[in-house]
């Protein structure tokens, strides 16, 4: 569903991704782990378009996206939970919801009963978010913020949805609800690459797993083949 | 007696001050999407007044000329955003400020060479005789004034937070890359406060022209109190600008009567000057924490 080919960016002079090659199969959790500065949210950003990728291919659905603008990548299909979780804090919970849908809305009138069963579906994963409908993004907790930004990914009904260190600077009690909300989204049949800190739990989830060092994919392998990996386990896992 | 000269003052100040506030509105949409400002505003208002007088000497009627100026209002805020501003954001420089204020010279070369460089009416069908309402004179024509500022703002303000369209307006004004990531196209979304500000400003033209004439210089008085109104006010302080702006106008009718007519520009310039010193997010604005 989505594949990265001998991906290169960089900001300026300075290149931080030296040909990244990754492959997220449909209905897959592929995690993406690797030390601070080797360049998981670099890699995120250059799939969605934020930054322009100065080399190599990146296929969504086996169409070529490299290079388009992002909000263009998004309207075909690829949702992009960033790092920072990057609410809409002045909008409230609703409508940070329905831009979350806004390409296949109507933009004038009417879109609220058209996102309805959307709605719905996140705010049943979500409950907390039910009950802060009005409420602006910016007043939300830390926890509940994460779960509004993969909430208006989902609202995208996406291809594929990029998933950025969902568990940043967050208690270890809402990490756990975090990656319970990841295992639904897998059993829900999303297909999902993630970038974590966090490399134990995001590979107790994931299907397959990358590991990056410099800019480039040092390791690759299913959970139980990177767990037997002693450098992996010493670097990551230890 | 003095009060009742006071009050008059006042509240006839406090309308003109209206259209003040009205071209800081359109600073603040342009401001909100893409953090810049139209410098060449001023030669947008008088323009689009021009253009607006012709369509009233071909004989279109008032209803029909006022969408008529605003559309065309629009498509030159259009022209100045793919002309310059465009071109400056793009490469994240500052630009535009020059790139504005260029476009708006422009304007102003065409304006005179089309219409001339004369001052000249502006007919209009509402009526310029006064109404006593409160103990005060206003005339029709001043009330139109505070009826179109109203409406317009109003009707802006009411797509931002009816429409999808206007939320992910707010969106690329809270957030532009993550507004990208949803899909929302920040270029089109630059466009649109573009396109809005020029209707804005094509607006005050109307209203004003009426009162004060029309010629290619009429805006460059307007344009100053109108930027001094965004900055005391805070260029993101939405509704803040009509009360400064309300406030500047009666300053300014008070200080004309008192002290001549010479004094008419000093408060505007002396707010501006202050607001600098000690507010320069605005009396209204949010300060901006900048994350470095």
């Amino acid at each position: 569903m989505l594949q990265v080919e001998d991906l290169h960016a960089g900001y300026g002079a300075s290149e931080v991704l030296t040909g990244t090659t990754l492959t997220v199969k449909q209905g897959t959790l592929v995690a993406l782990i690797g030390a601070n500065g080797a360049g998981k949210t670099t890699t995120m950003r250059a799939i969605s378009g934020g930054l322009k990728p100065s080399r190599g291919k990146v296929l969504l659905d086996g169409q070529e996206v490299q290079g388009l603008d992002a909000s263009r990548i998004a309207r075909l299909g690829l949702a992009h939970s960033p790092e920072g979780r990057k609410v809409f804090g002045p909008l409230s919970v609703e409508d940070n919801l329905l831009l979350g849908a806004y390409s296949r809305l109507p933009r004038f009138f009417g879109y609220h009963a058209q996102a309805k069963t959307d709605l719905d579906r996140v705010y049943d994963l979500f409950p907390r978010l039910r009950d802060r409908t009005r409420q602006s993004a910016g007043t939300l907790s830390g926890g509940e913020q994460q779960m509004l930004a993969i909430g208006r990914a989902l609202m995208a009904r996406p291809k594929v949805m990029l998933l950025d260190e969902p568990s940043m600077g967050l208690a270890p009690v809402i990490v756990q609800e975090v990656f319970r909300t990841i295992r639904r989204l897998k059993e829900e049949g999303i297909t999902l690459l993630l970038v974590e800190q966090f490399a134990k739990s995001a590979l107790e989830v994931a299907d397959y797993a990358y590991v990056m060092e410099r800019g480039r994919i040092a390791v690759e392998g299913t959970p139980a083949e990177l767990g037997r990996n002693e450098r992996v386990l010493a670097a990551y896992l230890g | 007696m003095n009060a009742q000269i006071i009050g008059q003052m006042a509240v006839s100040g406090a309308l003109m001050g209206l259209v003040y506030a009205l071209i800081a509105y359109g600073f603040q949409l342009t401001f909100a999407t893409s953090k810049s400002i139209n410098f060449g505003q001023g030669e947008l208002v008088m323009i689009s007044a021009f253009f607006s007088l012709t369509l009233t000497n071909l004989g279109f009627p008032y209803w029909a000329m006022v969408p008529g100026g605003l559309l065309f209002g629009a498509l030159m805020g259009l022209v100045v955003e793919r002309a310059g501003v465009r071109l400056a954001l793009e490469q994240k420089s500052e630009g535009w400020i020059l790139l504005s204020i260029i476009i708006g010279l422009f304007f102003f070369s065409a304006a005179e060479n089309i219409w001339g460089r004369d001052d000249r009416p502006f007919p209009t069908p509402i009526s310029a005789d006064p109404i006593h309402i409160l103990g005060v004179d206003v005339t029709r024509l001043e009330l139109s004034v505070a009826v179109g500022v109203f409406a317009i703002m109003g009707l802006i303000e009411l797509f931002k937070r009816r429409t999808l369209l206007g939320k992910a307006f707010e969106a690329v004004s809270a957030d532009r890359d993550a507004a990208e990531l949803m899909g929302i196209s920040s270029t089109r979304t630059v466009m649109l406060s573009y396109g809005l500000s020029g209707s804005v400003a094509a607006l005050a033209g109307i209203l004003v022209s009426p009162i004060t004439t029309v010629g290619p210089t009429m805006a460059s008085a307007l344009i100053l109190k109108a930027f001094s109104v965004a900055v005391v006010a805070g260029l993101d302080s939405g509704f803040g600008v009509v009360l400064v702006g309300m406030f500047l106008g009666a300053l300014e009718s008070l200080a004309s009567f008192y002290l001549g007519s010479g004094w008419r520009e000093a408060p505007g310039l002396i707010l501006l000057i202050l607001a600098l010193a000690l507010r320069p997010n605005g009396v209204f604005g949010k300060a901006t924490i900048r994350k470095v």
